[in-house]
């Protein structure tokens, strides 16, 4: 059974059925919702005895057979890890999502992206391609760009939604070159054949390649200096950010640099981007989320800290770093989640999640308090919690290259870890006590709209309390959850046995002495908050990267006035010069046996000389035509004409299409001109000697180019090849429908995605206010700088130029 | 506003060139049609009814189902070349063969994707027509009007 394609299969159908069964509701739909995710998880659990055992489970299936394209997909160690993460948490997510978009109408199309997100991270967690994981890559960025623009009319969720998108698409696109660059190096695509290449740590191209991958990784990671996009992501409705913008998504990268950690580890430029880049995020975050009274800010720049240390535990190949990148992943799903799913309880029930106006929710709202106070000791690292383990393991390792000699990283990781997890301490104190327990709040307090319902607060609770049992069943799980997934980034097999109780170590010190430092920066929470917003606001990336969009808009701009500031006529003027240009050239080269021009010489029939007579008539109607009106049925003529030659020649779909190409495009012409103004001079003065040769250039060199074509056919023609394998092969009479839709069916993909694009972009041109106000501008550059008396000034000018 | 004649024809010819398009994709695969072609004689018969309602009365009548025409149309496309994967690769054409009594019925993904090229040629012709159609109206509603034309 090809389970792991079935069950990405299974996510991705059941979107679209969520979306149509339009929910509403939340008690029995938030079980149904639940139930797919959690099988899933349910599945991949029972997979882990294999799994440690060193079992592993692969599915291949060949996607573009001749380009030696495939899907393949892997179940590992640490395939399966971050897989329990995705649908484990996803199931809580999806329950919780039916009770905060309870009565909503847009629940279902929530639902709908909520899968589709779900499906792509779990087809990237279970790639073993990197094509197949850059395909599954992209997926998260779309729908969580969709995600994020959820309240698309809020200006701030489409700003930050548009932000996330070119900031993550634009680092894909850069890992896609890397990726590619590393895939024909190794001479496969596939994961762990490119892993297993001998010498593949030391080719050339492998610095260039890791660059590139990097750049993916850490934009979708949200690595200093990408990580302002994380913040903006907050935007999206709240079960998107517990999931995608905490738990998920934002590990892809991290566990794209895990995946390839086995082959690249050992590089020193593997081992100082990583270590700088990870430990500058991991302070810039913890050191700057206790700047922000928006609870959701706050957990995000709690959440770049995290990812920061993320990164910078891969640059190691230690024991200790493995075992604490783990334990964070794990620890940081479950506390993370359920802190974001209670902002949200609170915003939901309060209208704000502003801590300026939250005070004393802990006598209201004591399931909630309960939840978010049990996940917070995990993040501050209080023992005996997950995050106390996690942390532990993280500053071990650092104590350990500092107590064999390796003073310079050690000192330096240990010292930033302590100062990121201390003002880590301080903020998720600070969220607590300003939200649940002071009397008074800063500002005019909120006010209850519903209290939420127990089965809203319950999967928030229920993952404190996983995170709870997992801290406390230490010794029972270790080697079947997180063993298998060292193994796999480390590429040894290993065993774990982790203790919360060390004794009284130099790291237990140290944790004690960050919890104490923590309740310092609390209490002292003002004056960091005044220190952080006397900083200028253009001291940041996120300044940065807005000038550098500002400048590509102002550059767009220019470019566009200066190449279609012009007005029409004179536009198409250097568009038919330039295809008469190319039409010469092609003439010049043209390698025409003249001899076949005599051979395929025939004299046309009666109907046919009519025919051309009609054409001809209607082509000189138009040029005469003295009304827009007149002139555009007059092309019609000709173009039902073009039709008759092909009902003539026996091209009956063509024919067809054709003719309803011309009825379309004369309606839609007629209604073009309703908008625009009437024009007085039409028909006048307008035969210029340019118009007049380039409208002669064009029809004699357009004649002479598809004759000469017709006559210089090289090799054998394809056409007998369609006709004889249309019936066999494509199960269809017609040919042309046959080519269409089969033999040539990823042509009329592409157009298709031309057509629908062309649509979306006249959709948005014929309405846009925004475009409308852009033509404006253009109209006053172009009128800025032409000298404009008389009636049809733009016209003259253009044309004297060329005369 | 709109003529009585023209809103005749429109009840009466609108069904018929509807199914006239259904009946062209359907037989399109065998015989000159096909989706291209059915769209776009699709979309003539929402132009008719745009012309004889006007296009609000049009947009509201048709308006729900044309509004996603053109990202259904693509995803279809898209979920008939994915079907492929099943049979050894991206847009490998898979048949089913079914027998209705004598008369043999065959359903492709070659015409799932059909599908996909007509509903995608509707929605684009649709999304123009009606757009400018109703910046037309409002152009006629205004005193200064443009040149010709009934609607």
């Amino acid at each position: 059974m090809p389970l792991l394609a079935l069950s990405l299969v299974t996510l991705f159908v059941a979107a679209p059925v969520f979306w149509l069964l339009k929910p509403h509701r939340s008690t029995a739909f938030a079980w149904l919702a639940a139930f797919l995710p959690a099988a899933i998880t349910l599945w991949q659990a029972l997979q882990l005895p294999a799994m440690a055992n060193g079992a592993v489970l692969t599915e291949r299936y060949s996607w573009a057979p001749r380009l030696g394209l495939e899907i393949a997909l892997r179940l590992d160690g640490l395939a399966v890890f971050f897989g329990l993460v995705v649908t484990g948490i996803g199931a809580f997510i999806a329950f919780y999502t039916a009770h905060y978009f309870e009565h909503d109408d847009r629940q279902g199309f929530f639902y709908l992206l909520l899968y589709a997100f779900m499906g792509s991270m779990l087809g990237l967690v279970w790639s073993d391609d990197l094509l197949t994981l850059f395909v599954f890559w992209e997926g998260t960025s779309i729908t969580s760009y969709l995600l994020i623009a959820f309240k698309s009319d809020y200006k701030g969720a489409v700003d930050g939604a548009r932000r996330a998108l070119i900031v993550t698409t634009a680092g894909g696109l850069a890992m896609l070159a890397g990726m590619i660059v590393l895939g024909l190096h190794a001479g496969s695509f596939n994961i762990s054949t490119i892993v297993a290449t001998p010498g593949i740590a030391t080719a050339a191209v492998t610095p260039v390649a890791l660059t590139l991958i990097f750049l993916g990784a850490f934009t979708k990671s949200a690595q200093f200096p990408f990580q302002f996009w994380l913040p903006g992501a907050m935007a999206a409705p709240t079960p998107a950010s517990a999931y995608l913008h905490s738990a998920t998504m934002v590990k892809a990268g991290v566990f794209l640099l895990a995946r390839l950690h086995p082959a690249f580890s050992e590089l020193s430029m593997w081992f100082w981007t990583l270590f700088l880049v990870g430990g500058v995020t991991m302070v810039l975050g913890g050191v700057s989320s206790i700047r922000y009274t928006d609870m959701k800010a706050l957990l995000a720049y709690a959440t770049v800290a995290i990812l920061g240390t993320l990164v910078m535990l891969l640059a190691f190949s230690e024991k200790y770093a493995y075992e604490a990148f783990v334990v964070i992943v794990a620890a940081h799903a479950l506390y993370k989640a359920p802190l974001f799913l209670g902002a949200g309880i609170i915003d939901h029930a309060y209208g704000t999640r502003d801590l300026r106006r939250l005070a004393g929710l802990a006598r209201r709202a004591p399931l909630v308090m309960v939840t978010m106070v049990l996940a917070a000791l995990s993040m501050a690292g209080v023992p005996p919690t997950m995050g106390f383990l996690a942390k532990e393991l993280m500053l071990e390792n650092f104590y350990q290259l500092y107590e064999h000699g390796d003073l310079l990283v050690g000192g330096v990781g240990f010292v930033a870890a302590t100062l990121a997890a201390l003002f880590m301490v301080g903020a998720i104190l600070t969220l607590l006590w300003e939200a649940f327990f002071r009397r008074q709040s800063d500002e005019e307090a909120a006010h209850l709209h519903h209290a939420p319902s127990f089965w809203f607060v319950a999967p928030a609770l229920l993952l404190t309390l996983l995170g709870a049992a997992g801290a406390l069943l230490t010794g029972w799980y270790e080697n079947l959850l997180f063993a298998p997934a060292i193994a796999a980034i480390s590429g040894a097999t290993v065993t774990v046995g982790f203790q919360l109780w060390h004794g009284w170590t130099p790291v237990f010190v140290a944790s004690l002495i960050i919890l104490a430092l923590g309740a310092l920066v609390f209490l002292a929470r003002g004056v960091f908050r005044r220190l952080f917003a006397s900083v200028p606001a253009r001291v940041s990336s996120l300044a940065v990267y807005d000038a550098i969009i500002e400048q590509i808009y102002r550059f767009a701009f220019r470019l566009t006035v200066l190449i279609q500031g012009s007005p029409m006529a004179p536009q198409l003027s250097i568009t038919l010069l330039a295809g008469v240009a190319v039409m010469v050239y092609a003439l010049f080269f043209a390698d025409a046996e003249t001899s076949r021009l005599l051979d395929s010489l025939e004299v046309p029939s009666v109907v046919e000389w009519v025919f051309f007579a009609l054409a001809i008539f209607g082509a000189l109607t138009t040029v005469h035509a003295r009304s827009r009106l007149s002139a555009i049925i007059a092309i019609g003529v000709v173009g039902v004409t073009v039709t008759l030659f092909f009902v003539v020649f026996g091209a009956p779909d063509l024919a067809l299409t054709q003719l309803l190409i011309e009825v379309l495009t004369v309606i839609l012409l007629v209604l073009v001109f309703f908008r625009v103004r009437p024009d007085p001079q039409f028909g006048r003065d307008n035969r210029t000697p340019l118009r007049v040769f380039m409208a002669f250039a064009m029809g004699f060199f357009g004649f002479a180019v598809v004759m000469i074509n017709h006559l210089s056919q090289v090799g054998p023609s394809i056409s007998p090849y369609f006709i004889e394998n249309s019936l066999p092969f494509g199960k269809g009479a017609n040919v042309v429908n046959v080519i269409l839709v089969d033999f040539r069916g990823y042509d009329t993909m592409g157009e298709i995605t031309v057509l629908g694009v062309a649509a979306l972009g006249g959709y948005a041109l014929l309405r846009s206010p925004q475009l409308h106000a852009l033509r404006q501008r253009i109209n006053a550059v172009r009128r800025s700088r032409i000298p404009a008396p008389g009636q049809k000034p733009e016209q003259k000018v253009v044309e004297t130029g060329h005369d | 506003m709109t003529e009585i004649y023209l809103r005749l024809v429109d009840l009466i010819l609108t069904p018929i060139i509807m199914l006239i398009a259904i009946m062209l994709f359907l037989r399109g695969h065998d015989l000159p049609g096909g989706g291209f072609i059915a769209g776009l004689v699709f979309a003539a018969a929402i132009e008719l009814s745009i012309l004889a309602r006007g296009a609000e009365a049009t947009r509201e009548r048709y308006g729900p189902w044309l509004a996603p025409l053109i990202g259904v149309g693509l995803g279809v496309a898209v979920v008939a070349g994915l079907i492929g994967i099943y049979g050894g690769g991206f847009f490998r054409g898979m048949w089913v063969e079914l027998y209705i009594g004598a008369s043999k019925l065959k359903l492709g993904t070659p015409q799932l994707f059909d599908l996909g090229v007509m509903l995608v040629v509707i929605g684009m012709a649709i999304t123009y027509l009606l757009r400018l159609s109703e910046a037309a109206e409002a152009a006629t509603r205004t005193p200064t009007a443009g040149e010709g034309g009934q609607s």
